[in-house]
């Protein structure tokens, strides 16, 4: 639970990893919005991808603009220049919208906070399964804590992930008829077909 | 009418009306009227004033003064001395037929004034003849008669009883000659009366007059030798009442003494007082006469200069016009008054000072407003006429409009059409490109060479491109402000030379920004020379050491950097970097620094 939390501690400015952090990111322009369509496109499908690398680096869930504008995300220290939070909205709407593959969704209608798809809720259903089969636990009943927190799922890549983005899951398989939940809102179970 | 009675002062003056100003004083002056002097009249002061002219009279002023209003006047004339005469000033007066209400009035009035006349011209004829007591004798014994020579058959015939040589006239019925019937002339017949009664006053002429015709043998005695009239062509001795000689026919010379006396009366004819008398009273009817000043003492050139003057400043009609002398008359008494009255008056007259400041400005604002007003009158009829001249034009291009049906056809009718509507774009656009106005293709030419001179180097000084509001600066700065052009003109000879063909064009930038450039320049080879450029830029220098990969980006360049590197004027340089940024070539970078473009990293992979 302590990662499902939302007061996550911010990454510090220094040790950046390269495979995350680019040479855009130290392309000045970068931070700026460009008034060319075919510049500006380039310039959103980079911090797109750029923002996924780095929620998926640091297992990050969820952003909330005005937390993130000093993160090493929205500021770089090295050229002190940074995205504005109109920019970084307009960064983030790019990403919730088609054009941006749906890699984000706004979680209010305030758009102060949005889920950071860098796996959409599909794919980790996906993983689930898969693993379920492959220890041979069809037809048994799982708990949600030991799904996310168990011992058994420890090596897994969907240990420690958000509750909500696990019930997001597993309602996919729900629809689809692979799964049922089970109990109430403290104890949940799930059984896969 | 024409005299009227003045009013005079006690110094024996002309009362002057209030706006009326005295010009001229002239004594020994007398007083005609017509022809005739006016004996009360002959010896005074003539007044010539700015409305009228007046005789005063010496001897008796208050009787026999006159005035004659100048406005009255027709005309006006002067007549130099001559022997006897005094020089005169002749004033003619206006036709009364115009007025004819007053007809009645003027024949009334004239009457009296006729006959003053009369009375007092018979005298003096009569003093200035003395043939007219002869006469006058002569009248009472019409018993005398002549006889008259025919000049057909030189028959001598009786002149008739009847005959009264200073009443007869050539309506007279006169009987023919006795012998040849022929009618004779009334001339001579006259003549051989006067002759006649001329020659009753000596005592012995009568007996040789009657013995003459009878024998020509007594005709050679010495009286009677001494009257005859000799032949200049045969020499035979007339008789002195022959005109033509007896023997050859040729006529005769008339001796000196019947020339005097025929002078002599035609002289009393003329001075007669009778008929005179009936002809005024057939002038009176008609017209008023002339009145005449005779100057016997001089002066009558200053007077006649004096009044030519008054007639043409025509004070009078002021009269029409009371408020303004008014104002006048009433404050030049009041400073005469007030030292008099109180020696330290000073406020007075500074409050009197100030009124008539007050009064100076007052006519200051007026004729201002007389001069704006005028100004404003002349505008509205220069518009007026503005508009017929472009009612005109617009018809012109409608008519020329009909033609636009012949594609390629440029005539001359056509051109001087569009010359005549130049200024009127939407109609001229409509006329189609043959018929550009001759102005606006002619200094697209000019300014074309203009900028492409290569000893000035205008185009090329400013990189190739140059900002259409510059060259327009430049262009007429060098006209050294003669024959400037306007900016709408500037802006279509630059639209023409497109269709001209001319080695320069004109561009406009997405901004809206209008720029000359040469021909041949292009977006491709501007983006490429600044691309060259920032890639130059890539080589790191030691001076300075970016927060960013210099090598792998390069540095970021403004617009004032690009305009110097290229020589173009600083918003020709924003628009050109804009230009290459639309074009994906750069991007941009803004911040507290400003706004800098960068060779465009962003549309490549990391």
């Amino acid at each position: 639970m302590a990662y499902g939390a939302t007061g996550q501690p911010q990454p510090s400015h220094e040790d950046l990893p390269e495979s995350v952090f680019k040479k855009s990111y130290n392309f000045p322009p970068f931070f700026s919005p460009q008034p060319t369509s075919l510049t500006r496109q380039a310039q959103l499908k980079k911090w797109s991808e750029f923002i996924q690398r780095y929620c998926r680096h640091y297992r990050l869930f969820q952003l909330s603009i005005i937390d993130t504008l000093q993160s090493p995300l929205f500021y770089n220290a090295r050229l002190k220049k940074g995205l504005s939070l109109k920019d970084a909205k307009a960064v983030i709407e790019y990403m919730a919208s088609k054009d941006g593959d749906e890699r984000a969704e706004w979680r209010g209608p305030e758009k102060a906070v949005a889920w950071i798809w860098w796996r959409k809720p599909e794919e980790w259903a996906t993983l689930i399964v898969n693993w379920v089969e492959e220890t041979g636990q069809k037809g048994t009943v799982l708990t949600l804590y030991e799904l996310v927190q168990g011992e058994t799922t420890e090596k897994q890549e969907f240990y420690g992930l958000d509750t909500e983005v696990l019930q997001k899951s597993l309602n996919t398989l729900v629809k689809k008829g692979k799964a049922q939940v089970f109990g109430t809102e403290d104890q949940q179970g799930v059984k896969f077909f | 009418m024409f005299l009227k009675k003045p009013d005079l002062t006690a110094g024996s003056r002309p009362t002057l009306s209030p706006d009326e100003v005295l010009l001229f004083v002239q004594d020994g002056v007398g007083l005609y009227e017509g022809k005739y002097k006016i004996k009360s009249c002959q010896k005074g002061h003539a007044y010539l004033t700015s409305h009228r002219a007046c005789y005063v009279d010496d001897a008796d002023p208050r009787a026999n003064s006159w005035a004659v209003d100048l406005k009255d006047v027709e005309k006006h004339e002067s007549q130099a001395g001559f022997l006897k005469s005094s020089p005169k000033v002749t004033l003619f007066p206006k036709p009364p037929k115009r007025r004819f209400g007053t007809i009645g009035k003027a024949g009334s009035s004239q009457s009296p004034s006729f006959q003053r006349v009369a009375s007092s011209s018979t005298p003096s004829t009569r003093a200035s003849s003395p043939f007219r007591p002869s006469a006058i004798s002569s009248t009472p014994t019409p018993l005398v008669i002549g006889t008259w020579v025919c000049p057909i058959c030189s028959f001598s015939n009786p002149v008739p009883s009847n005959f009264d040589p200073t009443i007869a006239t050539e309506s007279f019925p006169i009987p023919p000659c006795l012998a040849c019937g022929i009618k004779p002339p009334f001339p001579l017949v006259l003549k051989a009366a006067v002759t006649a009664n001329a020659k009753r006053l000596p005592a012995p002429r009568p007996e040789s007059i009657n013995l003459t015709p009878d024998s020509h043998t007594q005709s050679y005695g010495d009286e009677v030798s001494s009257e005859n009239i000799t032949c200049p062509r045969c020499t035979f001795h007339n008789h002195p009442w022959m005109r033509i000689c007896e023997l050859c026919s040729a006529p005769l010379p008339v001796p000196d003494s019947i020339q005097r006396k025929a002078l002599e009366d035609s002289v009393s004819r003329s001075e007669s007082p009778g008929p005179e008398i009936s002809g005024l009273s057939l002038e009176e009817e008609h017209d008023t006469p002339s009145v005449k000043f005779s100057f016997r003492n001089g002066g009558d050139r200053v007077f006649y200069e004096r009044l030519k003057n008054a007639m043409i400043q025509r004070k009078w009609l002021l009269q029409d016009a009371p408020p303004l002398p008014r104002p006048d008359l009433d404050r030049s008494p009041t400073p005469l008054g007030n030292p008099a009255l109180v020696p330290s008056s000073e406020s007075r007259a500074v409050a009197v000072g100030i009124a008539g400041l007050e009064q100076r400005g007052l006519q200051t604002r007026k004729i201002n407003e007389a001069v704006l007003g005028n100004a404003f009158e002349d505008l509205e009829a220069l518009m007026a006429s503005a508009k017929d001249v472009v009612a005109l034009a617009e018809r012109f291009a409608v008519e020329s409009g009909s033609q636009t049906g012949v594609p390629g056809v440029s005539s001359d009718p056509l051109v001087s059409q569009s010359a005549a509507a130049l200024g009127m774009l939407a109609t001229r656009d409509m006329i189609g490109d043959n018929s550009s106005a001759l102005y606006i293709s002619e200094l697209a030419r000019n300014l074309a060479e203009y900028a492409t001179d290569d000893q000035r180097g205008i185009l090329r000084r400013q990189g190739g491109t140059m900002s259409l509001v510059d060259l327009w600066a430049t262009f007429n700065r060098s006209q050294n402000g003669v024959e400037l052009v306007s900016p709408s003109d500037f802006h279509k000879a630059a639209e023409a030379w497109e269709k001209l063909g001319l080695p320069i064009k004109l561009r406009r930038f997405k901004s809206g920004l209008l720029v000359v450039q040469q021909r041949n320049a292009s977006d491709e080879k501007t983006v490429g020379q600044i691309k060259g450029w920032l890639t130059s830029l890539k080589i790191p220098t030691a001076a300075t050491s970016e927060a960013w990969d210099r090598s792998a980006y390069g540095v970021g360049v403004t617009a004032q950097q690009a305009a110097v590197q290229f020589g173009w004027s600083l918003g020709v340089a924003a628009e050109e970097l804009e230009m290459a940024e639309e074009r994906g070539a750069l991007c941009r970078e803004e911040g507290v620094e400003g706004l800098k473009f960068w060779l465009n990293y962003l549309i490549e992979d990391d």
